[in-house]
């Protein structure tokens, strides 16, 4: 490996955000088309009314409450590695740690959405606003929906505003070495920073301070969004392993997610000296980890309903193993716990195709996950009269493509205009020694 | 009075800056500050820098976000004032998330506002005697003198192995 130096790092991460090609503008345009799919399937459905989806008695939370739950899955991996993998002092977080970030904040936007497109009047959502509407009522702090509300809203406004601390210092560097329009554009961003001593023993506390925060909220945000499910008595969701099991598949799936993201950046920007194979390495590491620990939590789950001689959980849980969406729970334990067993082999976590193939089956498992807890636990509940069977709509679909386009054109527009790495994080790790040194 | 020149040794190296640093402080030039791409501990330790203030900003900012959190959890349990589920009225559990939420929130709010007036951001005065390369492979130390000691403070940088610039 040639040795990485301050001015090779400034010079590969500022090299990507020279103007970009036609090519490149081109996916922008397609991802917007998959955009305006998206928004035009969700308009109308406001002006038809919420049964244009699938989601009917039983079954009234769908596809809208699984990508929401996959969406705000897809975002812990992004403070686990920005702020958990910080205050651990993991230095092979650097490299990826401000790619890691965007995704959290565009996957918690992404996220954010399904509840008002659930909403189906989504007009009304001030109604979960802490301020009294037309009728002197205030929100019902009691509902874990209501928890959710706080939760989503404190997650999006603390990931956002880390994501920017952390970059300020980069606009400062690329400010810098811009002119004309973008040298205003990235002054004013960079709100005047120097990188002052005075600055930096302010900024270092405060970053400190902001990992330290961000590390119990993440836990708490999945644990949350778990007690959606876990508070209602309905079988299959009404357990206390929820919040661990949650927390851990969703950094299982940001994991996933970002090699997705990674790999082909790593790729495209030519940052295989910077990105290296040690870093992927170490991701895929942690997918095994976490992967452990939800095939964990799937067999804990069979086996509390068998212990617990409950007739009724017990039939849950032999449905969802034998019954109508039994492949999804196939999907589940063999995506997300199976197959990235394969990591722990040496030559399949160096090999760039294998880590790309796993993260997207680990992601696609995931979402069927999702799929098999909240639909199986409403559509085969308490009273067999009730039961109930459910399939996605065409504006499901619609809506469900217009969302995963909106999170990778995000995603695209921020690799090619702000920097994708921290330049900052990166000239640390030189200086400790942490990378090859070239100075 | 001769006016003041405010003089750059602009360093690759952490070990020379912080060499230079302990002279200057010593020296009858006045040392203004260190510019530098990242935080460096080397500097800091040189500076013999207090420990920031940041810290009581983000823990008002949570103390503020717990009561409050509480608070509005209450204030609108109170105005609602029906049993729903068998819950009392004003239930601490689930208040707990709420105001934990809240604490998170407003300790950020808080830290943002500490890093904000600490470091006088937004403040585009900040960049008058800078050096655009400290963002990049330079660390620069900002010093001042008497326009009458300016070839003095020049070969100061020079002999501890700095680039010089010379603010007009």
């Amino acid at each position: 490996m040639s040795q990485l130096t301050y001015a090779s790092i400034d010079q590969t991460i500022l090299n990507t955000l020279t103007p970009p090609k036609k090519y490149y503008w081109a996916i922008v345009l397609l991802l917007f088309v998959g955009v305006l799919i998206g928004a035009t399937c969700w308009t109308y459905q406001i002006f038809v009314g919420i049964g244009a989806g699938g989601q009917n008695i039983p079954v009234a939370w769908g596809t809208y409450l699984i990508n929401f739950v996959f969406w705000v899955g897809i975002a812990h991996s992004g403070t686990l590695i920005s702020a958990i993998l910080h205050l651990f002092r993991a230095g092979w977080r650097n490299p990826i740690a401000r790619a890691a970030e965007t995704m959290t904040v565009f996957a918690v936007c992404i996220a954010g959405l399904f509840p008002f497109i659930h909403l189906g009047r989504v007009w009304q959502v001030y109604y979960m606003i802490p301020l009294p509407n037309q009728r002197l009522l205030w929100p019902n702090f009691l509902s874990p929906l209501m928890f959710d509300v706080i939760a989503i809203s404190t997650y999006l406004t603390v990931s956002s505003l880390f994501w920017y601390t952390g970059l300020l210092p980069d606009l400062a560097a690329v400010r810098d070495r811009s002119t004309g329009t973008r040298y205003k554009i990235f002054k004013f961003l960079s709100m005047g920073w120097t990188g002052a001593h005075e600055q930096w023993r302010h900024y270092s506390r405060g970053y400190l301070f902001f990992a330290a925060l961000a590390t119990p909220l993440v836990i708490s945000v999945h644990s949350v969004v778990s007690w959606d499910f876990a508070l209602a008595n309905t079988p299959g969701w009404h357990t206390t392993i929820f919040a661990p099991y949650f927390v851990a598949g969703a950094i299982h799936s940001g994991l996933a997610m970002v090699l997705t993201l990674m790999i082909p950046l790593r790729k495209v920007f030519k940052y295989q000296q910077i990105i290296t194979m040690e870093v992927l390495e170490n991701v895929a590491k942690t997918i095994v980890f976490t992967g452990l620990i939800v095939g964990f939590a799937y067999a804990t789950e069979f086996f509390i309903a068998w212990y617990s001689h409950n007739t009724v959980e017990i039939e849950q849980f032999r449905w969802r193993a034998f019954g109508d969406y039994r492949w999804g729970f196939y999907f589940m334990v063999l995506c997300n716990t199976l197959t990235p067993m394969l990591f722990l082999f040496k030559k399949i976590r160096t090999t760039i195709a294998a880590l790309f193939i796993i993260s997207l089956v680990v992601n696609f498992g995931m979402w069927w996950e999702r799929f098999v807890i909240i639909v199986g636990g409403v559509a085969h509940g308490f009273s067999p009269y009730a039961w109930g069977l459910y399939a996605p709509s065409i504006i499901e679909y619609g809506i469900m493509f217009g969302a995963f386009c909106l999170f990778f054109f995000f995603f695209v527009l921020f690799a090619k205009h702000l920097p994708s790495i921290s330049m900052t994080e990166m000239k640390e790790m030189v200086e400790k020694g942490a990378v090859s040194h070239g100075a | 009075m001769e006016p003041e020149r405010y003089i750059m040794g602009l360093f690759k190296d952490e070990d020379q800056v912080v060499a230079a640093v302990n002279e200057l402080k010593t020296s009858s030039y006045t040392f203004h500050r260190v510019n530098s791409p990242f935080p460096s501990h080397k500097i800091m330790a040189a500076l013999k820098l207090k420990k920031s203030m940041v810290g009581w900003f983000t823990l008002a900012g949570g103390i503020i976000g717990l009561v409050g959190g509480f608070a509005l959890a209450v204030f609108a349990s109170v105005q609602w004032n029906l049993i729903v589920s068998g819950k009392p009225i004003v239930a601490i559990i689930p208040f707990v998330i709420v105001g934990f939420e809240a604490t998170i929130l407003f300790a950020v709010f808080g830290n943002i506002l500490g890093l904000l007036t600490q470091t006088r951001l937004p403040s585009y005065k900040l960049m008058q005697h800078y050096d655009p390369r400290c963002s990049g492979e330079y660390f620069g130390v900002l010093a001042s003198c008497d326009a009458g000691q300016e070839d003095g403070l020049n070969d100061f940088f020079s002999r501890q192995g700095a680039e010089v610039r010379v603010f007009e």
